[in-house]
């Protein structure tokens, strides 16, 4: 059968896409390798965070190659928007930064974030406990320790050792009334009265919302999550949240096969071949979005010999840096950072002389050349923008 | 200013000191031992893991061959816990010539280093990754050893025996009176505070720091720093150690150790021995050898990249040294420049570093007049009591039938909670590149990744840092790990490294900590 | 271990999204995960005798590697690790019985009521969980007392150039021939002429219990059976889920088998959904649907996940005018096969299911559908509900059950 659109990755970027157009109708399928950067990202909507106070404002100053450069404010604010129309719980938006501590006690800049999340907000300043569940990936007392240096902050850290239960585990049990019960009462005795309280996110998978306005009640003052090490539940919870509307939506999901090719002609992408258990198949559609994250995804791959290829189309990729790919110091920004694929203005990408490779294919998320998500703070927020507005035009050119 | 006697001081805390120091304690000598750094941090932590069974030698070095297969098989007695008996092959790959294994069998012949032909095909079955092309093979008793164990054996050893061991104690000078060393003033790296030790006899172990140290006794001995640098992929791409039969040249050696192989190495005379920058040719140069061994090695993953720094001896220029053999270097400053109270013991390498440890000894116990017999042959190191041999699955099989996932703080190399603590109580340090070179934390696939935010979290309740210091050593270990990979990021170890940003910059924000 | 799969494991990055999504870790501390037994156990393995024990606890489901973003075939080194720990300790003589599913129905087949009578006997069961290790209370299939094979010898297909081979498998021949019945009223209604060769145990569960040795012998042996038809040309129908899934990949991945007629075999192995599917989007099949005014949940077993062919059982149920299907998203009935009819696992095997049981339950419905044997008798086990393989929807759709009382389960 042929769909409307194919989306390759199940990432924010194709999960964003997919909705979007199966919401208007489309016949699309999504198929990726595997599950995409939600399990390992904190689930915040990082829009940009080059200047920590406004991301509206650090948006407009960005240099023509940076993917955002391709979309005015106005369409960033209303992929924004779109977003958080379709997954509760998000707070928000583009005109002001929440600084939300890290599992370091680094102050984290993001521009929307998981209700969950929001009462960590330290730009008011304010008295902070940190509870540790005895769980591996949490430490409490460095993180308040970080984060007491901070002006009108206090923090300090309690260590509650429950269990001897990983992050999953833990959330899983915090579904269930008797373990938010018994936490309730040991921090009840512990708390002062202004003080608000962080866990680690581990507080519910399906049914987190509820787990949280419980745990609020139950110590009557605001209770919020930290962010920590993968696997992300909160990032669990969004890509639940983003898939299941697209399934309803009549959108197919297929997680596990490969994407190795396409097949084209006369300028146009006419399928991409799958590789399933015995041999490979060929998904056809009018447009296709690919939507496979840069190097950490396998959408980009560097040899040996430093040969740089997109690993679906074959894709020119921009931004290579000649020698060195890399410096000697970690945190500097590596010449590398920004290699992806080059768009037009119609996120479909393009060949060295700026001409779309292909009509029908468009392309969103970490694929694209430009950026630096993680140095620049801007993760999840491309991925939604660029996902939505390639989502748009593709569906206005069809 | 606080001072110590000793009998013996030992400078260098390499494999030779660490083997000096183990041996002039059980001598019975009141000793210490002082390194400017942590334990094995020069070139003995620094190099493949190879045990040489004297093969490499075999030909164009008899005397080197013969003392390794001999000090390879008192080693296996004594130092079981740090040796993997994987065995080792010689083989002749396309671009080498097979005539060469008639020499080659001849020498090990000659020296004494067990050989025996075995068929292309049993080659192959026992290592099915090896070019398919070899022409011949040749088993030998190669074997790989976990340096940092061996050194740390040592010095514990030594402690039981009374020595005391100076780490992060960098030597300022070296006393002198009445045309003797008399012994040395060193300063406490971590406080800067200094300690003057007088010290009968001074042992200068500090392989190519060597002629610094002997400079400081106006003593001139010629220590050429050769670079060498080696490669870990990821996983055993073999199971016993790979030779290539031919003259040593570069890139020639595979050696499986613990987890990984790895790849080595190179010989660039360096002027500096703390300067060992990786040259993206040498890189090169080391996956176009190892495609020659097993093929497909540039698909394979590397995880980090390091340099070490042999010590050479150019004995030419001390003509008058007593020369034990040509692969390690004693000189007895009385007797050579009439400066008593000064050893040298240099050059050989890790393989020999007991022997090494036995010559020196015994040239300062003739300067003491005293003659007391060395007894490391016989004695196990402790942990190798049992006298059995380091196992692959040995990490994996101590966590069966249940493994606690929950307490495994570094997944890559099995480093339970406990142990981590129990480690960072006895190393008592703020620096979690010692606790690395303790338990291996952090040297798997994904570098840290994962265990450095757990083990920065742990140290800073364990050794109770304040906040700074913990960002600290987060960073520094950060840092330190970028260095060792940032050569070798191709494949898949660039996604790692790119996942390992998203942690560390984009999750936790290391870069907005205070320091 | 093949090379491919132990590759692989340099692709892990650690990133812990399979342990998110095993079933098995999730409800039993004994699995400590597929990252853990999987790339990160097997660097420490290879050298010596196999170090863990762990690994037995992997059900080999299989969803760890198709959830992996990386593409590290985790389940395939866990099975490779396990036939490695076997193969050092020796098979235990209760996973070296119920791993010849063939020898049990020839055994069975022909004293079915007494073998029936006896597996629904509680202290036989009993007797066998203390002294077999099968748990006495595991779904254990009953014995149709004729086999499928005896049905296809008498039963003369429709002529036509349009050819298939129709590989049953052993859950077909001896415990629902009915199911086997449908298949080939379905193709031939469909307008083609099946071919049913003679035809033994693929070894798939032979290879999860580790034995390999054996499980290539009667791996070679079906794909002798198979290949003169594969090298013509026809293609080949299976409706096992996993036996399929051993033809078109296992055997090379994880049994290492290699050769032409395996090629062959591999790439003319098809899902019996898969193949309908195919038919329908190249305007093939017949749509002459009767109303089914039912509802139905429908689970994707992992081993047909693992075939990467999507779910093509929804598309063609969604052609039968007025059957609601739901699509079920617990990952796992917890079965995998042998798995949970072993004493030691039957509880883990139960926990893994309860999800799919609860949500098979909630829907109200009195039938689910579901195209792997095993998970339907442990389905109807964990719920009471009546499982059916998705053919037997179409077949009723078709109208074909008129003159045929339909059977299964």
């Amino acid at each position: 059968m042929t769909y409307d659109t194919v989306v390759i990755g199940a990432g924010l970027a194709g999960l964003t896409a997919a909705l979007r157009l199966a919401e208007e109708g489309r016949q699309v399928i999504l198929v990726a390798k595997g599950v995409g950067s939600t399990h390992l990202a904190p689930a915040t909507i990082d829009v940009l965070a080059v200047d920590d106070k406004s991301p509206a404002e650090a948006l407009s100053k960005l240099p023509s190659e940076h993917p955002y450069a391709r979309l005015p404010v106005e369409v960033v604010a209303a992929s924004i928007e779109w977003f958080k129309a379709r997954v509760a719980g998000y707070r928000g938006g583009l005109h002001e930064n929440f600084l939300l501590p890290t599992a370091v006690g680094a102050v984290k800049p993001s521009a929307v974030v998981p209700e969950s999340m929001a009462g960590g907000d330290l730009r008011g300043g304010g008295r902070f406990v940190f509870v540790g569940l005895g769980l591996k990936d949490f430490y409490p007392a460095y993180l308040a320790e970080n984060l007491d240096q901070l002006a009108d902050v206090s923090a300090r850290g309690i260590e509650l050792t429950l269990s001897h239960e990983g992050s999953l585990d833990l959330a899983r049990r915090f579904e269930q009334a008797d373990l938010r019960e018994v936490i309730a009462r040991q921090l009840n005795a512990q708390l002062e009265p202004d003080e608000r309280v962080g866990f680690p996110a581990v507080l519910g998978l399906r049914h987190a919302a509820e787990v949280w306005r419980d745990l609020e009640e139950r110590l009557e003052r605001p209770v919020f999550e930290v962010a920590t090490l993968p696997p992300s539940l909160p990032g669990m919870r969004l890509y639940e949240a983003m898939s299941e509307p697209l399934r309803k939506a009549g959108g197919r999901v297929i997680i596990g096969p490969t994407v190795v090719a396409a097949e084209t002609s006369n300028g146009r992408v006419e399928g991409v071949v799958v590789e399933q258990a015995a041999r490979s198949t060929t998904l056809r559609a009018r447009s296709f979005m690919l939507a496979t994250g840069g190097f950490a995804s396998g959408g980009l791959q560097l040899d040996s010999r430093g040969r740089i290829r997109e690993t679906v189309f074959d894709l020119p990729v921009a931004g290579a840096p000649d020698r060195p790919r890399f410096l000697p110091t970690y945190l500097e920004e590596q010449p590398l950072d920004r290699v992806g694929v080059a768009v037009d203005e119609q996120f479909r990408p393009t060949d060295v002389d700026g001409n779309p490779r292909y009509e029908n294919l468009y392309a969103a998320g970490a694929t694209l050349a430009g950026a630096a998500p993680w140095r620049e703070g801007s993760g999840n927020g491309l991925s939604v923008a660029t996902g939505y507005a390639a989502a748009t035009i593709l569906e206005g050119a069809q | 200013m606080a001072s110590l006697e000793t009998e013996v001081l030992v400078i260098g805390g390499g494999s030779t000191g660490a083997g000096v120091v183990r041996d002039a304690a059980m001598r019975g000598f009141k000793t210490v031992l002082v390194e400017r750094k942590d334990l094995a941090d020069g070139t003995t932590g620094r190099f493949h893991g190879l045990l040489h069974s004297g093969g490499r030698y075999a030909v164009r070095d008899p005397e080197a061959a013969k003392e390794c297969i001999e000090e390879n098989l008192i080693l296996r007695r004594t130092a079981a816990d740090c040796i993997e008996d994987t065995g080792g092959l010689f083989v002749s790959t396309p671009w080498d010539d097979p005539a060469f294994g008639d020499t080659f069998l001849e020498g090990c012949r000659a020296t004494g280093v067990p050989v025996e032909e075995i068929s292309v095909a049993e080659a192959l079955q026992r290592e099915p990754r090896l070019h398919p092309g070899i022409s011949r093979a040749f088993t030998v008793p190669d074997a790989s050893i976990d340096a940092w164990k061996l050194v740390w054996g040592c010095a514990r050893s030594a402690q039981e025996h009374g020595a005391e061991m100076l780490i992060y104690h960098r030597v300022v000078r070296l006393e002198r009176s009445d045309g003797r060393v008399s012994g040395a003033l060193v300063r406490d790296e971590l406080t800067g505070r200094e300690l003057r030790i007088h010290a009968d006899v001074v042992v200068n172990a500090a392989g190519a720091w060597a002629g610094q140290i002997a400079e400081l006794a106006g003593c001139r001995v010629n220590v050429l720093p050769g670079k060498g640098i080696m490669i870990a992929m990821n996983h055993r791409l073999v199971n016993t150690v790979i030779n290539r039969c031919k003259m040593p040249a570069d890139g020639d050696i595979l050696v499986p150790i613990r987890t990984v192989s790895v790849i080595g190495t190179t010989d660039t005379r360096v002027a500096d021995p703390d300067d060992l920058e990786i040259t993206e040719a040498e890189v090169e140069e080391m996956l176009d050898e190892g495609e020659k061994l097993v093929p497909g090695f540039r698909e394979a993953r590397a995880l980090r990249a390091w340099a070490g720094a042999r010590p050479l001896f150019a004995p030419e220029e001390v003509a008058d040294t007593r020369e034990v053999s040509r692969s390690h270097a004693l000189v007895d400053h009385r007797e050579r420049d009439g400066v008593e109270g000064l050893v040298t013991i240099t050059g050989g390498k890790t393989t020999t570093f007991r022997l090494m440890a036995e010559a020196a000894m015994d040239a300062a116990c003739e300067q003491l007049g005293v003659d007391r017999p060395c007894r490391t042959a016989e004695e196990p190191l402790p942990g190798s009591e049992a006298r059995e041999f380091y196992t692959l699955g040995s990490r994996v099989r101590a966590r069966e039938p249940v493994p606690q996932l929950q307490e495994i703080i570094c997944e890559c190399e099995l480093i339970t909670r406990e142990r981590l603590e129990e480690a960072m109580e006895w190393r008592h340090t703020p620096n979690l590149d010692d606790i690395r070179r303790t338990l291996r934390l952090g040297m798997g696939p994904c570098q840290g990744g994962f265990c450095i935010y757990r083990a920065t979290g742990i140290l800073h309740s364990v050794e109770r840092l304040d906040h700074l210091a913990a960002n600290e050593s987060l960073l520094s270990f950060l840092q330190e790990r970028w260095k060792g990979v940032h050569p070798i990021l191709y494949g898949d170890q660039l996604r790692q490294a790119r996942l390992d940003d998203w942690i560390f910059q984009g999750l936790l924000g290391v870069q907005r900590l205070p320091t | 271990m093949t090379e491919l799969v132990r590759d692989s494991l340099d692709h892990c990055v650690k990133c812990t999204i399979c342990e998110t999504f095993c079933p098995f870790s999730q409800v039993t501390p004994l699995f400590p995960g597929p990252k853990y037994v999987g790339p990160q156990a097997e660097r420490y393995r290879g050298a010596g005798l196999s170090p863990d024990v762990s690994v037995d606890y992997c059900s080999g489901c299989g969803i760890c590697t198709q959830v992996c973003p990386q593409g590290v075939k985790i389940a395939e080194i866990n099975s490779q690790a396990r036939a490695q720990l076997w193969e050092d300790r020796g098979i235990p003589l209760r996973n070296q019985l119920i791993a010849r599913p063939s020898v049990l129905g020839r055994l069975g087949t022909p004293v079915a009521p007494l073998a029936n009578w006896a597996l629904q006997n509680r202290a036989v069961r009993l007797l066998a969980h203390r002294l077999g290790g099968i748990h006495y209370k595991a779904p254990m299939p009953k014995f149709a007392g004729h086999t499928f094979q005896r049905w296809a010898k008498r039963h003369r297909s429709t002529v036509s150039r349009r050819k298939v081979v129709y590989f049953h498998g052993c859950g077909t021949n001896y415990y629902e021939p009915g199911v086997g019945e449908m298949v080939v009223a379905v193709l031939e209604h469909n307008g083609f002429h099946v071919r049913i060769p003679p035809q033994d145990c693929c070894g798939l569960p032979l290879q999860s219990n580790g034995n390999f040795p054996a499980a290539r012998k009667y791996l070679r042996r079906l794909i002798g059976k198979l290949a003169p038809y594969a090298h013509d040309g026809w293609p080949i129908v299976a409706n096992s889920t996993s036996c399929g899934l051993m033809l078109k990949r296992e055997a090379r991945e994880i049994l290492e088998v290699e050769g032409e007629d395996l090629e062959a075999v591999s790439a003319a192995t098809h899902d019996i959904c898969e193949f309908l599917l195919g038919l329908h989007e190249r305007g093939e099949l017949r749509t002459d649907f009767r109303s089914l005014p039912l509802t139905v949940p429908y689970h994707a077993p992992c081993q047909q996940r693992g075939h990467e062919i999507g779910k093509p059982a929804l598309d063609l149920l969604a052609l039968i005018p007025d059957l609601r299907v739901i699509e079920l998203d617990a990952d796992c009935c917890g079965i995998a096969g042998t798995y949970g009819l072993k004493k030691e696992k039957y509880s883990i095997s139960m926990a893994v299911g309860e999800r799919l049981f609860r949500d098979v339950y909630e829907s109200g419905a009195n039938v689910v559908a579901c195209d792997s044997e095993t998970c339907r008798w442990q389905i109807e086990h964990g719920t009471d509900v009546h499982a059916v393989h998705p053919v037997e929807l179409l077949y009723r759709a078709y109208g074909l059950d008129a003159p045929v009382a339909v059977s299964a389960g």
